[in-house]
């Protein structure tokens, strides 16, 4: 236990959950206020068809905050991604001062635009699924994202991909 | 002009006939089976890296046209390319993306091909080296000297890329086919081996060519926020669209200046050999696959029609082969940061595609696409793809700006199709 009475293994939980809110809401900055300093993050893959293991995207925590901040310069998918996430392990270390923790998510595709939004809009289609890789720095009863590995199941990825996920 | 009526809106646009094509073109299932059996079935493909398959008995499996393809590396080292069917009663073969015939099967024995259904296993040439109980079922009338697998047209060419062609008899040679268009990427791209670092698919409900078409042009630039801050000036602006025969076309090269993007670096440092530094050469190859050199890193796009209003397009990035594990993770950030799935511009060109698409559904009313820009063949000349479309109007005896017609009867002395 810490000494502010949390279970670190539950400050894990709920950092994670709240990230997964902050995302679905395109809060970046909310979502960067749960990350330390020198978050890294990570979107991977394994691809069978190249017998691969490959990098879709990386950066530190500034390369990231500059990627979110030159968003709306961008064109996009206006469909908002909605992710369903289940912590599946935490591991706190035994000095309590760092955890590492494993989750599935499956992220859904809102649809506003799709292919006619005319048709498309206003239901929801699988978009992508995985695993989310967290490290986290433990520190005054709250858990810091170091650094956040989305392994992705997928290799098909079509247009509405954008943002962090 | 303001808002026009329905006659004003399918009136012919007052400019010259290839300066304009017919919708029917994107949208038309009987144009769509013609291109399958007239093109696609005729012309040269690069179905994947030979680094897919770097080992003896490795294998990729594809398709060209939805005949499926297996590419496999035999013990002496050749790729060589089979239709995906074994002979007996038309099961699919090998039904993974990738693999090695190294490893025995359920159904067969190592370093065979095996149809898992009854048996039959063919060699890496292959060639048919067991056919369960032959004598018993076949006595003399049929051995499995008589039933080998249906041998594809293959090569390794122009970086390392495998070519199949389903044509038997190709009118074109690969080298006469591509070789002008890559001269100017070939000292790069064959100083050395490369190898894929990157793979992945988006399936778009848009026509092939309008994919295609983007790689043609760069007006649509003015989409990417990316490309206009790091690269419209005067050199940017003044890079010619150069036509080659057969439909191909080349985009010539200019010094990006990726400092001026936030959070992007300069990729001198790791251009691939003989290329100037933050160089970039764009090779468009008729009917749809497109190789683009952004001084670090090589991207491959080739398409998959899968129906008039559906392609699959397949995106690769390459390296140099004998890269360090860091300059590898460079070079991958480099062509992430454009091109990756969760880049700055690869994005941006599927919506506007399939936004074409979406106009231009099956059965939509026809009407005409513009593609009548002149501006010296610099980069915002749609040149590219007005070129692509004579050539296209060839292979299709079909006019593309009324393509009910044939094409030949408006240019009569030249030859139907180009490869004739």
């Amino acid at each position: 236990m810490h000494k502010n009475g949390h279970d670190a293994a539950s400050v894990v939980r709920d950092t994670i959950y709240r990230a997964t809110m902050a995302l679905d809401d395109q809060k970046w900055e909310d979502w960067l206020d749960l990350c330390d300093e020198n978050f890294h993050y990570k979107i991977t893959a394994f691809s069978p068809e190249i017998n691969k293991d490959m990098i879709y995207l990386q950066g530190q925590r500034k390369e990231v905050e500059t990627l979110v901040r030159l968003l709306p310069k961008h064109n996009t998918d206006h469909s908002p991604l909605r992710r369903h996430t289940s912590v599946y392990t935490v591991d706190v270390a035994d000095d309590m001062s760092t955890a590492s923790a494993v989750s599935s998510f499956v992220i859904y595709q809102n649809m506003l635009d799709g292919v006619n939004s005319h048709l498309d809009s206003g239901e929801s289609r699988l978009f992508l699924i995985g695993k989310y890789h967290d490290t986290f720095k433990l520190e005054d009863g709250k858990a810091k994202f170091v650094k956040r590995e989305v392994r992705l199941d997928n290799r098909r990825l079509d247009k509405g991909s954008h943002w962090p996920l | 002009m303001p808002a026009r009526n329905h006659s004003q809106w399918l009136a012919k646009p007052k400019l010259e006939g290839g300066e304009w094509i017919d919708s029917r073109v994107y949208s038309d299932q009987n144009v769509f089976d013609d291109e399958m059996e007239r093109i696609f079935k005729k012309v040269w493909i690069p179905v994947c890296h030979e680094s897919e398959l770097p080992k003896p008995y490795d294998f990729r499996t594809t398709s060209i046209a939805g005949e499926p393809i297996i590419i496999a590396r035999g013990p002496d080292n050749e790729v060589r390319a089979f239709l995906n069917v074994c002979p007996h009663r038309g099961m699919l073969l090998e039904r993974r993306p990738s693999g090695s015939f190294l490893e025995g099967q359920p159904s067969g024995n190592p370093k065979r091909i095996t149809c898992m259904f009854h048996a039959w296993q063919f060699d890496m040439k292959g060639s048919c080296v067991y056919v369960a109980r032959e004598k018993e079922g076949y006595q003399d009338r049929l051995c499995k000297e008589d039933v080998g697998l249906r041998r594809l047209r293959c090569e390794v060419k122009f970086g390392g890329f495998v070519w199949v062609s389903l044509d038997d008899n190709p009118k074109i040679s690969l080298e006469d086919w591509a070789g002008e268009p890559f001269d100017c990427l070939r000292k790069s791209i064959d100083a050395e081996p490369l190898e894929v670092f990157h793979y992945h698919k988006a399936i778009i409900d848009t026509n092939y060519k309008l994919w295609h078409d983007t790689n043609s042009e760069f007006y649509h630039d003015f989409m990417h926020y990316h490309n206009r801050v790091t690269g419209f000036n005067d050199a940017y602006f003044a890079r010619k669209n150069f036509a080659f025969k057969h439909g191909h076309v080349v985009v010539g090269t200019f010094e990006v200046n990726y400092e001026n993007y936030e959070g992007f670096e300069s990729r001198g440092a790791l251009s691939f050999p003989h290329l100037p530094p933050n160089q970039w050469y764009m090779v468009d190859l008729f009917p749809g696959m497109n190789f683009n050199l952004r001084g670090s890193a090589l991207r491959c796009d080739v398409v998959t029609p899968l129906g008039p209003d559906k392609v699959m397009i397949e995106f690769r990035g390459l390296g140099l082969k004998r890269d360090t594990p860091e300059e590898r993770e460079t070079r991958i950030n480099h062509h992430n940061s454009i091109w990756g799935p969760f880049g700055r511009n690869l994005h941006e060109d599927l919506i506007g595609v399939a936004g074409q698409g979406t106009t231009m559904r099956p059965h939509t009313e026809p009407r005409q696409i513009l593609h009548g820009r002149h501006e010296n063949q610099t980069i915002h000349d749609e040149i590219g793809m007005r070129h692509y479309y004579d050539e296209w109007g060839r292979w299709m005896d079909r006019l593309p700006n009324d393509p009910d017609q044939p094409w030949h009867e408006r240019n009569p002395g030249e030859s139907a199709e180009a490869a004739e």
